[in-house]
């Protein structure tokens, strides 16, 4: 299992519970399929009630972000269990990606358009769910759809990103040009 | 049937978990600069967490619509009808009436918004401000506090979200945005046409019930939240708020005190960083 270093320990702030963050993560980073000698540095901004993330290195994976990306939007401060393990679902499947050479050479993440990063995060989050992590299927078609179209086309792009097990950067790219000129033809 | 129903007593299923308005501004991490830092950031597709603000907001608003309606029901049966200080014409149960109907047809058209964006019902906390404000006593206290404040920051948020849904390419957005606004014009023109006419002869009684539709107004101009700049996340839909009803001046008040609550804010976050 992976090995997880989350920081601060204690939070003054919000009750995040620095354990059971890092038990969350290394049990995700199972499912994901990270070897099991993984080291995973977790960074927790607790004084921001926003949910940005930024991957900060991947080899050794450092994750930082901001509390709200842990928060229960539905009582403030508190912990959300969901909201862990959807949100590193997501991150540790396209860290996983990058670290596969036979993936490609992505973009750095300050560097990808809207339409990529809402590519890849489909392909990502429809193998979290496959993988038995909790995911929120219409909330990342809608993201989806805001980036490459409310479309037929976008939609069907969106359903074979998310059904898709083995994709390359390439491929990835090549469903944002699809997208692209659906939206090029409408307008 | 029971008067002036607490906001405790308002029926929920399991889904929905109320946050109560002390909670939102008692949040250490607003007096320590982290809540308040981005207010005032403009609300544009082209953000990256655009959709996702966007799906909380409309949850906030569908919320919103489900009190609106509890809150016009409650007025319609509060109330007896005459001419007394806690007495109401016929005529404004009817509009109250009028507007339950109108409310009812904006929560379903929430939910099925909500389905669009991917939002489950109560994937979000409740503040129930607005049932709140609908349980004063004073019947002209409530339409100013409700029908003028509250359904006039509903007129800011349907139009902006008009046209964020145009902005994005979201037909579905855009439509029901559009067709609730033109409801809130309406429900806004109410408040104003009965707030006139029942204290035409009640100088007081009018100033107190605007003293009170300021105060509410200003708390939910909070950081600059709405306001006219063009980083203020909600505009203020200044013709549409005309057609409601309101004088200008009313309108320039309104955009005044945003500025203001907005300098507050902004001093508070360097405080905070300061250490002070």
């Amino acid at each position: 299992m992976a090995k997880v270093d989350v920081t601060p320990q204690e939070f003054v702030m919000v009750t995040f519970d620095a354990a059971r963050i890092a038990e969350l993560a290394a049990e995700v980073a199972d499912k994901v399929g990270l070897p099991a000698d993984t080291v995973l540095q977790l960074e927790v901004d607790e004084q921001e009630p926003l949910g940005r993330t930024t991957v900060l290195s991947i080899d050794p994976i450092s994750i930082k972000v901001e509390g709200g990306a842990f928060e229960d939007a539905k009582r403030p401060r508190q912990m959300s269990d969901r909201g862990i393990v959807d949100v590193l679902g997501r991150l540790l499947f396209r860290i996983k990606d990058r670290l596969d050479p036979a993936f490609g050479s992505p973009p750095d993440d300050g560097e990808l358009t809207m339409q990529q990063q809402t590519a890849w995060d489909a392909y990502a989050v429809g193998r979290a769910e496959r993988a038995g992590l909790p995911t929120q299927k219409a909330r990342r078609l809608y993201h989806f759809r805001n980036r490459h179209g409310f479309s037929d086309v976008a939609d069907a792009v969106f359903a074979r990103l998310w059904d898709a097990d083995s994709l390359t950067w390439a491929e990835i790219e090549t469903a944002c040009t699809e997208t692209a000129s659906a939206r090029e033809a409408v307008a | 049937m029971k008067r002036i129903l607490p906001v405790e007593e308002l029926a929920r299923d399991e889904r929905f978990v109320r946050v109560r308005m002390e909670e939102r501004f008692n949040d250490p991490r607003a007096a320590a600069g982290g809540t308040a830092a981005r207010v005032g950031k403009g609300f544009r597709p082209e953000a990256r967490n655009a959709p996702d603000r966007a799906r909380a907001l409309m949850h906030g608003i569908f919320v919103g619509e489900i009190q609106a309606l509890e809150g016009a029901g409650r007025t319609v049966w509060d109330f007896e009808v005459g001419k007394g200080k806690e007495e109401v014409p016929f005529e404004l149960k009817l509009d109250m009436a009028r507007q339950c109907w109108d409310e009812s047809r904006h929560c379903e058209i929430s939910v099925k918004l909500g389905d669009w964006m991917g939002t489950e019902i109560g994937e979000f906390a409740e503040s129930t401000f607005l049932y709140e404000a609908a349980c004063n006593p004073d019947p002209v206290l409530r339409l100013t506090g409700v029908n003028r404040a509250l359904e006039g920051l509903a007129i800011d948020v349907f139009n902006t979200m008009k046209d964020f849904g145009a902005g994005s390419g979201d037909p579905v957005l855009e439509f029901c945005e559009d067709w609730m606004l033109a409801d809130e014009v309406t429900h806004v023109k109410m408040g104003s046409d009965w707030l006139r006419r029942i204290t035409e002869k009640d100088p007081e009684r009018r100033a107190n019930a605007l003293e009170f539709q300021r105060v509410v107004d200003k708390l939910f101009s909070g950081g600059g939240f709405r306001g006219e700049g063009d980083d203020s996340p909600i505009k203020l839909a200044r013709r549409f708020r005309e057609l409601a009803g309101f004088t200008t001046e009313e309108v320039d008040d309104i955009a005044a005190d945003s500025v203001e609550s907005r300098r507050e804010a902004e001093a508070r976050i360097a405080a905070a960083r300061a250490g002070t």
